[in-house]
């Protein structure tokens, strides 16, 4: 059992701020480094798509479902993908049960920001037939077990699982929905692969990846999506503020931390073996 | 609008070589995995791969009761939660819980109450959250079995372990631990448990037809599969201590080689 607690003490907040002053973690690590990535995919059989990421402990479920619906009618040949996030109060003392509260929406809504807006679920490719038919996608995060930073874990877990997507692929014939016996895969319905990227800030100090003791003691976090080459989203929160430099330092040091992220993940091997 | 691909049963349960459609023999169980102490955050957890079934569960307490007017001055309470994710069937279920989800919480906390001493915890709550990931038959009596673990691993004081599994009929034949296959399209499934301090059932259901010499050779069938379900659970919680036991052998070890050179 890890010991969790809602309030941290005095003492240990000013040693984990002490800590960062001489740019030393409390779990040994150095400002700007993540934690340990490991990933699964395709471990859910009822789902069409599937995904275990842990972020150090942090763990992370997520699985794909799809349905065909009627598309927006502003955006009548375009799929839908949603994302939905659940903090099961199994995964810590500090999760309540009940309808979703603001973190876990606020989880939901970053990663969806993230994926939305670069160009990364190919909406145009889940059109069944114009103004009838497309499909919607349903990708549901569940926290396991909780130790902060949910956001960068949770935006690793819903890209594999899109890449890992099998989906059957259908047609309309004489007015009935059929399948056609072949599978969509991630690989035709995802382009780019947007990587979030979160920080804490404690005073002036800005650090990569907070742990739960770190994220309980913050100031405030901010998260940054970028693409190869582009920033794609960005989400503050928290009562800390950025200064101009800072965010232009964060800006560059994000797109370095992505490239060698993307790098070293390589998330197109955990593409579905369906054709 | 209707999925693409139809969820439908075959029409035959048995192979042409008298086997269950996964190879299995009448009273063979599915491939059981269980894993303790997956979940650190929680007091005690548990992971449970039942064929394809995968199930956490979690147990925090004895602690403080939300909302405090549930609390009893004499003893303690306890409260299950059974949730299925979303992805864990083949239609996608909606995420807030249904009725199916509360009355298998309640099934499975009235199996699992005569096992604890909640007497010896006035005012306080035991909770155990169980999350199904992915289901495929005898979910409840899965989540039973993987429940009574993460309360052994909690260290909570019990007077045994609990095991349950499904009995039922497919095709006129009684058969030992329904696949979802089977379950759905089957004649008569009824979900039992043990607790092995009185050797009595604590959790039954029923749904289907039977006669009396069918009812006893469910039971007869049951008990025997449910023997076999206890040892996996007895060896899983006894290799968690062996393993801190090899480690500490080994720290002693290392120690005493140290002390000589």
């Amino acid at each position: 059992m890890m010991d969790v607690k809602r309030v941290i003490s005095k003492i240990e907040k000013n040693y984990i701020i002490n800590n960062l002053r001489k740019q030393e973690r409390i779990d040994g690590r150095g400002l700007w480094d993540y934690r340990k990535f490991k990933i699964q995919s395709d471990i859910i059989s009822s789902a069409e798509g599937s995904a275990d990421v842990s972020l150090g402990e942090t763990r992370i479920i997520t699985g794909l479902k799809y349905e065909v619906g009627e598309p927006f009618p502003d955006l009548p040949n375009e799929g839908v993908c949603t994302v939905m996030a659940e903090l099961l109060p199994l995964a810590s003392p500090l999760f309540e049960r009940g309808p979703p509260d603001e973190q876990s929406i606020e989880l939901a809504r970053v990663v969806d920001r993230g994926i939305r807006h670069a160009d990364c679920v190919q909406t145009k490719k889940l059109c069944i037939k114009e103004n009838e038919a497309v499909y919607i996608l349903f990708v549901d995060m569940y926290v396991i077990n909780y130790d902060g930073n949910l956001i960068d874990a949770g935006g690793i877990s819903a890209l594999t699982t899109l890449i890992s997507a099998h989906i059957p692929e259908g047609k309309i014939e004489n007015g009935n929905l059929e399948w056609t016996g072949k599978y969509f895969t991630g690989e035709s319905i995802v382009n780019e692969l947007p990587i979030v990227i979160t920080y804490g800030k404690i005073g002036d100090i800005v650090f990569l990846d907070p742990n739960l003791p770190e994220e309980l003691v913050c100031d405030g976090r901010i998260s940054i999506s970028v693409t190869e080459d582009k920033i794609t989203s960005i989400q503050k929160s928290g009562a800390a503020t950025f200064s101009i430099d800072e965010l232009k330092m964060l800006g560059d040091k994000s797109l370095e931390i992505g490239k060698k992220l993307r790098k070293d993940l390589n998330l197109w091997q955990y593409k579905a073996k369906y054709k | 609008m209707p999925l693409i691909i139809k969820d439908e049963y075959p029409e035959v349960l048995f192979r042409e070589d008298g086997k269950r459609l996964d190879g299995r023999e009448k009273n063979e169980l599915r491939p059981i995995k269980m894993e303790v102490g997956v979940i650190k955050n929680a007091d005690g957890s548990a992971y449970l791969e039942w064929g394809d079934n995968k199930i956490f569960a979690a147990v925090y307490g004895p602690r403080e009761v939300h909302p405090h007017h549930l609390a009893k001055p004499d003893r303690g309470i306890l409260r299950v939660f059974y949730r299925m994710a979303t992805f864990s069937v083949f239609d996608r279920k909606r995420p807030a819980p249904g009725r199916r989800e509360k009355e298998i919480s309640m099934i499975i906390s009235d199996c699992i109450e005569p096992i604890l001493f909640l007497e010896l915890y006035p005012g306080t709550s035991f909770e155990v959250f169980i999350e199904v990931i992915n289901a495929d038959g005898g979910t409840r009596c899965a989540s039973t079995t993987v429940a009574a673990l993460a309360l052994a691993d909690a260290g909570i004081p019990m007077k045994s372990l609990v095991s349950a599994v499904a009995v039922g009929k497919i095709d006129g034949k009684i058969v030992v631990d329904l696949s979802g296959i089977e379950d759905k399209a089957g004649e008569a499934d009824l979900p039992c448990a043990i607790t092995w301090y009185n050797k009595e059932i604590s959790l039954l259901q029923f749904d289907g037809d039977m006669d009396l010499n069918e009812m006893s050779e469910f039971l007869d069938l049951a008990k025997d599969a449910l023997g076999r379900i206890h040892q996996i659970q007895l060896e899983v919680l006894k290799s968690k201590f062996l393993t801190i036991q090899e480690k500490s052998d080994e720290i002693i070890v290392n120690k005493e080689n140290q002390g000589e050179s």
